[in-house]
């Protein structure tokens, strides 16, 4: 079973900076995990040690039940990485890079030509003669996913996944990420709230190099109590119809004649209360809150450790 | 439609449209260091090629090869022998001098940021996260740089074998003697890149490695080993010395130790290695070197 495992890892840099303080977590199966914090609060740090990128002042990563500064061939064996910008040699084509992976990953040369024409597929790669040097930041960073999932790695570790690419490219990776989180692990970082929110089962919130929050998603975004939904109507409403709405306790803004947005307080059932009262104004044709609850939930953690600190 | 087993770390709430990408089964062979050692080198050898480092020095190596020749033909036959001293050895051991820097060059080039740039550059993020030793990455871009190194030494020896054979006949050409010659380049090219990749493991700057190997090999060690010569001691522990040999075996008026006159009581000190002397002073750089830069790759850490 994939798994991924942190046992109390400290990692001090030189100069006495600590980068991480002995955090500990584990995940194994399959879905989701988003690591959020702060600039400078370890995420990448973590990946890096997870893969042998950094060697832990204290404590142990596993990847899959294996240490990787022991063992790293076998702790990388079933693993895609993705960690800051990877830069395969410019030199060489999209189907040498691709090819290597491959190779070294243990796959035969018709299981590289099948891996490719499905990295192909999934993440649109620009032709495969091209040369790496040659291609946008865009087109490099679907490359070097191309190249993570190689060989079909159960677990994938994804540093900022759709950082530099446009919002179709975004698009298109999230969409493949909500894909490959059903049969794989994955564990990414990322600043982006409405990414974390729309792929991630489970968040690890860290600040200062130490765990902060380590939680299923909808149980940390239950933590929030003061919640906002835009809700968009199928036709315009008059502002008058919206009165309905405030016995539940909701302030409603107006954003256009078919757009509102909703501040309520309470947990996801009294969301649900608000929407079935939305219906009986109009139908409702999308609302949206989970960027913002997420946001809220994160901010939230973040202000009370500084507090605290 | 039946549901997905549930994970252990997913969430009952959120509701994911997306598919699964479906169970596929993707046969995976485990995989042997020497298979990975094959596949390292041919990927670092695909890149080395397309670069123009490799293409710069290999024309400049057969340009001044081409010039040499070429002059030598402007001069004519019977200058180019007299200069020679009527000898292929001769001839063979001149031509030859600039094997060392051609040596030195392609180890800077090719090896001194072979190991840094994981460290400094966004490779490492590529190829280190892969199911791969360092060790086998190590032995693998050596492999490869030692190949293309002797690709442009063999480029330089192919213009000494066609110009001696040219101007003194290609059956009095000494084959057996450039064939120790260039072996000793080899063994110097091996010993040269476990220098430079020792130094492209310490280094986190690709220049920085570039140019103190090409200082270390070719300036530093030959400056050492002038002094300490001029001091009158044998300077047998320089690899520079030991890759006189390159030329020495070609060279039938090799004396190990020569002592030349400068004036009333003063003498200038010169040694030469001899093959054997060559061979194990080679070997013994490569060996401590080889093993430096991978204890050196081993523990460098990716902190940018």
């Amino acid at each position: 079973m994939a798994s991924i495992a942190v046992e109390g890892v400290t990692k001090s840099f030189r100069g006495g900076t600590l980068g991480l303080d002995d955090i500990t977590f584990r995940y194994e199966g399959t879905g989701a995990i988003g690591c959020l914090g702060p600039n400078g609060a370890g995420k990448t740090t973590t990946l890096k040690l997870l893969v042998g990128l950094l060697r832990p002042t204290k404590g142990h990563a596993y990847l899959n039940g294996f240490d990787p500064m022991v063992n790293r061939k076998a702790a990388l064996w079933d693993v895609g990485a993705v960690i800051e910008t990877p830069e395969p040699y410019p030199t060489l084509t999209i189907f040498d890079t691709l090819r290597t992976v491959g190779l070294v990953r243990g796959l035969s040369d018709e299981g590289i030509d099948s891996e490719i024409d499905r990295a192909h597929d999934l993440l649109d790669l620009p032709p495969l003669g091209s040369r790496v040097g040659t291609l946008s930041k865009g087109q490099r960073q679907r490359v070097v996913l191309a190249s993570a999932l190689m060989g079909d790695p159960s677990v994938l570790l994804l540093d900022e996944p759709t950082s530099g690419l446009d919002p179709a490219e975004r698009v298109l990776v999230r969409g493949l990420l909500s894909r490959l989180k059903r049969d794989h692990l994955l564990f990414l970082s990322s600043h982006q709230m409405l990414e974390v929110s729309e792929i991630c089962d489970e968040v690890v919130v860290l600040h200062r190099g130490r765990v902060l929050v380590k939680d299923r998603m909808d149980r940390l975004t239950g933590r929030i109590r003061s919640r906002e939904l835009v809700v968009e109507f199928d036709r315009p409403v008059a502002p008058g119809s919206f009165d309905a709405l405030t016995p539940l306790g909701a302030e409603v803004e107006t954003l256009t004649d078919r757009r509102c947005r909703i501040r309520f307080s309470g947990d996801d059932s009294a969301r649900a209360r608000l929407l079935d009262a939305c219906r009986t104004i109009a139908p409702v044709s999308q609302f949206s809150n989970a960027t913002i609850v997420l946001e809220e939930a994160y901010l939230d953690a973040i202000t009370s450790a500084s507090k605290g600190t | 439609m039946t549901e997905p087993p549930p994970s252990p770390v997913s969430s009952a709430v959120p509701i994911d449209p997306a598919p699964s990408l479906g169970h596929r089964t993707v046969v995976r062979h485990s995989v042997g260091e020497f298979s990975q050692w094959l596949t390292v080198t041919r990927h670092q050898l695909a890149h080395y090629v397309r670069t123009y480092r490799f293409l710069g020095l290999l024309g400049f190596v057969v340009l001044v090869s081409g010039l040499t020749v070429g002059l030598q033909l402007v001069a004519g036959v019977e200058a180019t022998r007299i200069a020679a001293l009527e000898r292929t050895s001769e001839y063979e051991t001149n031509f030859l001098e600039f094997t060392g820097l051609w040596i030195a060059l392609s180890a800077a080039l090719f090896a001194g940021d072979a190991l840094s740039v994981d460290f400094s550059t966004g490779a490492g993020y590529h190829m280190l996260v892969l199911p791969v030793r360092r060790t086998t990455l190590l032995v693998g871009r050596y492999t490869a740089a030692l190949i293309v190194t002797m690709a442009i030494v063999s480029a330089y020896y192919t213009f000494c074998i066609v110009g001696a054979s040219y101007f003194f006949g290609s059956a009095v050409f000494e084959w057996v003697s450039t064939g120790v010659s260039l072996l000793i380049a080899a063994l110097f090219a091996l010993a040269a890149l476990a220098i430079a990749f020792s130094i492209s493991a310490f280094f986190r700057s690709p220049a920085a490695g570039v140019v103190v190997t090409l200082l270390t090999i070719y300036v530093g060690f030959s400056a050492l080993q002038g002094v300490l010569e001029l001091a009158g001691y044998e300077p047998w522990f320089f690899l520079t010395y030991a890759a006189g040999a390159i030329t020495t075996v070609t060279d039938r008026d090799f004396a190990h130790f020569q002592r030349i006159p400068l004036g009333p009581g003063q003498y200038a000190t010169l040694w030469q290695a001899d093959f054997m002397e060559a061979v194990v002073v080679m070997i013994a750089y490569l060996v401590v070197f080889f093993v430096l830069s991978a204890f050196l790759y081993e523990r460098q850490e990716s902190m940018g």
